[in-house]
């Protein structure tokens, strides 16, 4: 699963939810699937981030 | 004609009659050709069968004596002045009597800087035709040279320009410096080579570079083998040659033209302050951009996140609502509920008692109310 294939799938899940079509059970379920997929795609983030800084440092340290 | 030596045992010797023409005989079988010069010690006289003077070389001062008969030199009506430039059309001849080797001259035209002109103007004509100075065939410099050539002269001021221009601008160049004449009628041939040789050792720009002089100085640089070669180059040539004002052919032929030695060192390496400069700044811009689009998608997936619980917490309490409503409903539908009203259920034995006619006067019945209930006796029915 890539960052963009979840975060896609949040945001289906989010509308399915927000046009309160989904019976309860299936809205339930749906939020699950939905923290998880959050949660992944939080992960991800942290990781760039933290890329983002080694890289950065790694630039800064190079410098002349 | 035989030249006969005379033979002194094992030696054989020739008069100087027999040496001389034997010379003459050699040098009789030379081609006519043109030679170009200035005249200088012209000397004609009534009584002499030809004109005499000599041809020297503006260049290295070379001197080559010259005879024209003196008929068909009058005939020309020159009026020929020391300096002046010539071109001689003739063959090589010894004097047998004095042993005096001469241009035996045909036929002699004045050149001077209009026919220099004309000349230069004529090939112009020719090499544009040919497509030698189309702008389309003009190549672009390379960024950022492995090596340069330099094509210059061996003490020249250019040559000292062009370099520190480069290193000026770019420290780290590797400049490979062909020296050689730019002046006289050997430049021509030997720029030609300095390129070829430049080329074969491997250079990805060049740079031909001489600094100011008169018309004549610069020709060798207008001179078609030489303009070719420069066309024919498999990298980019940048020409600084002559001053702004002057445009030799080599100019034209040139992938870029430098108004002097200085800019074509400018023009062939990129300042190399400004160059990390602009790495710097892109670098920075990287970082921005990528710290950038991280927190796009923070903030985009923190607002997907809030609507994610919004959603299913409202859901719940629509259905809680929904739920409230119904169970209220219920309990109004239930028999405690009318009887918190005031209603009373009158029960005969286990029978509920709904009209007046079920019961008989005297009958005992039980009556429930919300809370508790007695017993009774009915007195009258109606």
């Amino acid at each position: 699963l890539t960052f963009e294939e979840a975060q896609r799938e949040l945001e289906q899940i989010v509308q399915r939810l927000e046009s309160g079509e989904a019976p309860l059970d299936e809205a339930l379920k749906l939020w699950e699937r939905g923290e998880e997929l959050h949660r992944f795609c939080k992960e991800r983030l942290d990781a760039a981030e933290g890329k983002i800084e080694e890289l950065a440092g790694r630039a800064r340290t190079a410098k002349p | 004609v035989k030249v006969e030596a005379i033979d002194y045992g094992d030696r054989k010797v020739y008069s100087v009659g027999a040496f001389n023409r034997g010379v003459a005989l050699w040098l009789s079988r030379l081609p006519t050709v043109w030679v170009e010069g200035e005249v200088t010690e012209l000397r004609r006289q009534a009584r002499w069968a030809s004109v005499f003077f000599t041809l020297k070389d503006p260049h290295d001062g070379s001197c080559l004596g010259v005879s024209m008969p003196r008929g068909q030199f009058d005939g020309l009506r020159l009026e020929l002045a020391d300096g002046d430039r010539v071109h001689v059309y003739g063959r090589p001849e010894l004097f047998s009597a004095r042993g005096e080797f001469r241009l035996r001259a045909l036929s002699l035209e004045r050149f001077g800087l209009g026919e220099h002109l004309a000349a230069l103007e004529r090939l112009k004509r020719k090499l544009a035709d040919e497509g030698l100075f189309a702008a389309e065939r003009k190549r672009p410099l390379p960024l950022l040279p492995e090596r340069i050539g330099l094509v210059t002269g061996n003490d020249a001021a250019a040559k000292r320009d062009v370099l520190t221009a480069i290193t000026t601008r770019f420290p780290p160049a590797n400049v490979l410096v062909a020296e050689t004449y730019v002046q006289g009628p050997r430049a021509a041939g030997a720029v030609v080579e300095a390129l070829r040789a430049l080329c074969r050792e491997g250079v990805d720009v060049v740079v031909v570079a001489r600094g100011g002089g008169s018309f004549e100085d610069l020709l060798p640089f207008s001179e078609e083998r030489l303009v070719r070669a420069i066309s024919d180059c498999p990298v980019p040539v940048v020409s600084a040659v002559g001053h702004e004002q002057d445009t030799p052919l080599c100019d034209l032929a040139a992938d870029v033209r430098a108004s002097t030695p200085s800019v074509a060192g400018r023009l062939v390496v990129p300042d190399l302050a400004q160059l990390l400069e602009r790495l710097d700044r892109s670098r920075s811009g990287l970082e921005r951009g990528a710290r950038r689009s991280l927190e796009r998608e923070r903030h985009r997936l923190e607002r997907t996140h809030e609507r994610l619980g919004r959603a299913p917490r409202l859901l719940v309490e629509r259905n809680r609502a929904r739920l409230e409503q119904f169970a209220g409903r219920l309990r109004a539908l239930s028999p405690r509920a009318t009887l918190e009203r005031g209603y009373a259920i009158v029960r005969s034995g286990e029978e509920i008692v709904r009209s007046g006619r079920a019961v008989e006067t005297g009958e005992r019945i039980d009556v429930e109310l919300a809370e508790g209930g007695f017993g009774a006796r009915v007195e009258k029915t109606r």
